[in-house]
């Protein structure tokens, strides 16, 4: 101990440290006696005003397992954009194995950069500074590649907004080749027709085994000087990439599309992870300070679902279902629990419950790191009394909820939809999980399927009572039973069997949320419900052509962002840029004919559109 | 039931992360723990948490030089060891200057906490720099300093002149100040850098703020968190 100063007359307290020695003082020490240089790039300009910003550590970076590589060591820089805020964009299990996945490239490196909140875009300009990532603190106009994630539509406006605080022109075609090439994955890009005037092109599906080889592509078209042009022709010969520029849409009079003519004879298909046991997956975990909003390990056991339920676009995007061995999974856990510090892990999948040695998995996993405190979950239940079971052995403490999630109020609608669960197998799925300690249950629904009546809407009242009065019977006597009805309207999305049918009208979404407004009541039944008006754009979006791109920048332009944040939203300004652009909003929610030439129909998905059509 | 192994850590919190809250910093350090594979005791029932007990919360954006908590092991651990454990474990920015086994009863650090230090480098218009340091310099001699202090319902006027302690001014350059302070926290009041630099009427703009120290004041003898672990008082 260097420290020897015990007591000290009360006036001099202040300068003890100052007389420590070396080792105990701080180690930042180089600017003016001792403290830090302020030089000039955008990071010093604004580094000392963050506190006057909400969550200021959104901006820092600098977390354990960030990446901060050589700037000057590398032939090709890529930023992960994510255009949504840090806590959402950190939790994406995608851009975490991306991120590293680059990384792991000597002559590559990979940046973060999530959307500033609306306080942090006023300091950056005000101090006029781009907006930077999280590793370098570099602008974004920096980079060769900016690679944005969409996972919903809702998001678009801020990629316009990162973009262009980023110092990066917005449109494609006002991007010469010595800017960054600005690109997308993620499931909005099974239709990215919206955004096509602003991406160079989008990977379309499993990006891991084709990233690399795209990436060198790049790279090697950055020396040759050759175009834009040709770089386009070159990688939209990859599987799954599509080149938005390398097809011509031309439009019916009506609005509907009459032709879309490939320029180059590519065909952009899904790509596939064709060896899903050995796919890569991340080893240096980022570990945030700040409280995101998947805050824990998520092992991915499985890619693809079994259930075909015809609404879900993920259900039919990431087939076939594909699984990882045990050991290899309890392996990685380990390592990523020991390096990380975590104290929850997650098994994620769209059915993890389906993986189909998933009892041995939680056995083996709760009997390795209950003892270390690290808790074992399942993000997804089954509607069975097996899910319940697994619950059990994972969940020491039922403090908690349960999730199931029925989707329809009636066994007809839920055979419409291809969801295979009886009203039976939901009341003891919850009998079970009452009594296994659980007072809290979350029910989920759609309003707005394909054929539903009164009757269906009648059936989610029955259901969510019958689900309280169990509920009643085994806990006859507290007040802390609560039974949560989560209620989103049906968004029709491309590339399901529901791809063709109509979405319902705002007007309808607010007469069926009435009806269960007036009948879900009492002091344990609680209802959720989404905005009418934010579903009704992102269902435009999802079915969306290529004339909406303009939307969206004059949107934008007029103040639209953050549109999925409900205190964010403000529907007028879409309204009307839709009305002064003479664009009817209707046109893309309406119900579409088998004939009809649809904006992805480009797109090849893995799905035949007879598939698609018998299962409509 | 024999008493788990308790020990005391300083750490800094210094470049960019001193824009972390206290919420976030627990969470990082716990982490850092639990990566350096020190083996925290944990409190019992249905939410058991680690026994981890921080000093008083710094305020977002300002740096330290001595910060601290205390934890329980279930093994006992050499203190030299746990502190090259803890910076190998924890990212740039936090770094654990000195450890120390708890070998008396101690009180929690926020009871026993009840002085805070801090030096702030300020940068001011050279001409404006004797008039600054004057209104400074008569501070002390002040039966009242009061400050406006923004609450949620407002604002409302605070006396900080009881908890203002000493104050030294140093010319660093000749537009840099450099202001030392020591003052009451906790329960018997609280002195904030802000307080301070709200009694300057021109305008300065403030380049760096840190908590130099924490400590225990107590008859007139002022005391480290740290030797309250093996040494009377507190």
């Amino acid at each position: 101990m260097l420290y020897q100063t015990t007591c000290q007359n009360s006036a001099q307290w202040v300068r003890i440290y100052y007389t420590l020695s070396d080792d105990e003082r701080l180690t930042t020490h180089d600017g003016p006696r001792g403290w830090e240089v302020f030089s000039t790039t955008g990071w010093e300009k604004i580094q000392n005003h963050l506190n006057r910003v909400a969550k200021p550590g959104r901006y820092i970076g600098g977390e354990f397992n960030a990446l901060v590589k050589d700037w000057d060591q590398v032939d090709l820089k890529v930023a992960l954009a994510f255009p949504d805020v840090y806590e959402i964009g950190v939790s994406h299990l995608g851009l975490r194995i991306l991120y590293e996945l680059i990384n792991n490239e000597p002559d590559m490196l990979a940046e973060r950069v999530y959307a500033p909140w609306i306080d942090f875009q006023e300091l950056l300009r005000e101090k006029s500074v781009s907006l930077y990532t999280l590793e370098n603190k570099r602008a974004l106009s920096e980079f060769e590649v900016i690679g944005f994630s969409l996972q919903y539509e809702l998001s678009y406006t801020n990629v316009l907004t990162m973009l262009q605080l980023g110092g990066v022109p917005l449109f494609r075609e006002e991007r010469g080749r010595d800017e960054p090439l600005v690109i997308a994955g993620g499931p909005c890009v099974f239709n990215p027709e919206p955004v096509a005037d602003f991406f160079d092109f989008f990977i379309i599906g499993e990006a891991e085994e084709i990233l690399i080889p795209l990436l060198r592509k790049i790279r090697d078209w950055k020396r040759s000087g050759d175009d834009k042009e040709a770089l386009f022709r070159e990688v939209a010969k990859l599987e799954g990439v599509y080149a938005p520029s390398l097809f011509r849409v031309s439009y019916a009079s009506g609005g509907t599309i009459e032709r879309i003519e490939s320029l180059a004879e590519t065909e952009p298909v899904r790509a596939v992870v064709r060896d899903f046991k050995r796919v890569f997956f991340p080893k240096r975990w980022i570990v945030p300070f700040l409280d995101i909003v998947h805050d824990r390990i998520s092992y991915e056991i499985q890619r693809g679902c079994t259930r075909g339920c015809r609404f879900c676009q993920a259900g039919m995007i990431y087939r076939p279902v594909r699984e990882k061995d045990p050991g290899l999974i309890f392996d990685a856990l380990r390592d990523l629990a020991a390096d990380t510090g975590y104290e929850e892990l997650s098994l994620t999948s769209l059915s993890s419950a389906d993986y189909s040695r998933i009892e041995e998995l939680i056995a083996d996993a709760c009997g390795c790191f209950t003892p270390q405190r690290v808790n074992v979950s399942l993000p997804s239940l089954r509607i069975d009394s097996f899910s319940v079971d697994l619950a059990k052995k994972f969940r020491s403490s039922r403090k908690g909820s349960l999730t199931f999630a029925p989707e329809a109020g009636s066994e007809r609608l839920r055979r419409v939809i291809n969801k295979g669960v009886s009203g039976e197998d939901l009341l003891t799925a919850a009998e079970a999980a009452f009594r296994a300690g659980w007072q809290k249950l979350k029910l989920y629904f759609m309003i707005g399927l394909p054929t539903e009546t009164e009757e269906d809407l009648a059936g989610i009242v029955e259901l969510v009572n019958a689900v309280f009065r169990i509920g009643k019977t085994v806990y006859p006597r507290t007040n802390a039973l609560r039974i949560t009805t989560s209620v989103s309207t049906f968004v029709p999305k491309p590339h399901t069997p529901f791809q063709w049918r109509r979405q319902i009208s705002v007007a309808e979404t607010i007469a069926k949320q009435r009806y269960l407004q007036e009948k879900i009541r009492g002091r344990s039944l609680e209802l959720d419900w989404h905005n009418p008006e934010t579903s009704r754009l992102e269902g435009i979006m999802a079915r969306g052509d290529r004339r909406l791109s303009r939307i969206i920048h004059q949107a934008w332009q007029k103040g639209a962002q953050f549109d999925g944040w409900g205190d964010r939203f403000q529907p007028e300004i879409w309204w009307d840029t839709f009305r002064e652009n003479g664009i009817d909003p209707d046109f893309y929610t309406r119900e579409r004919s088998y004939d009809e030439i649809l904006p992805w129909s480009h797109l090849n998905a893995g799905l035949k559109t007879e598939f698609l059509k018998a299962e409509n | 039931m024999i008493p788990m192994p308790s020990y005391r850590v300083r750490f800094t919190k210094e470049h960019s992360l001193r824009y972390l809250s206290h919420l976030e910093l627990i969470r990082g350090i716990e982490r850092a723990i639990r990566r350096a594979g020190l083996p925290m005791a944990f409190s019992e029932g249905f939410h058991p948490h680690p026994k981890l007990s921080f000093g008083p919360a710094l305020a977002v954006g300002i740096s330290s030089a001595a910060e601290y908590f205390d934890m329980e092991l279930v093994r006992d651990f050499p203190p030299a060891e746990i502190r090259e454990r803890l910076n190998r474990a924890l990212p740039e920015g936090i770094k654990v200057l000195a450890v120390k086994k708890i070998v008396r009863r101690v009180k929690p650090l926020n009871a026993v906490i009840n002085r805070a230090s801090y030096a702030i480098l300020l940068r001011v218009d050279p001409r404006e720099r004797p008039e600054i340091i004057a209104q400074l310099n008569k501070l002390p001699a002040s039966s009242t300093i009061e400050i406006i202090r923004k609450t949620k319902d407002g604002q409302k006027v605070v006396n900080i002149r009881p908890w203002l302690h000493n104050l030294t001014i140093g010319v660093k350059d000749d537009d840099l100040l450099e202001l030392e302070f020591g003052g009451e926290i906790g329960s018997g009041g609280n002195l904030r850098p802000d307080d301070l630099l709200s009694v300057i009427s021109q305008p300065a703009e403030v380049l760096a703020i840190t908590r130099t120290g924490l400590w225990r004041e107590e008859n007139g003898l002022v005391m480290d968190p740290l030797d309250l672990c093996d040494q009377a008082g507190g």
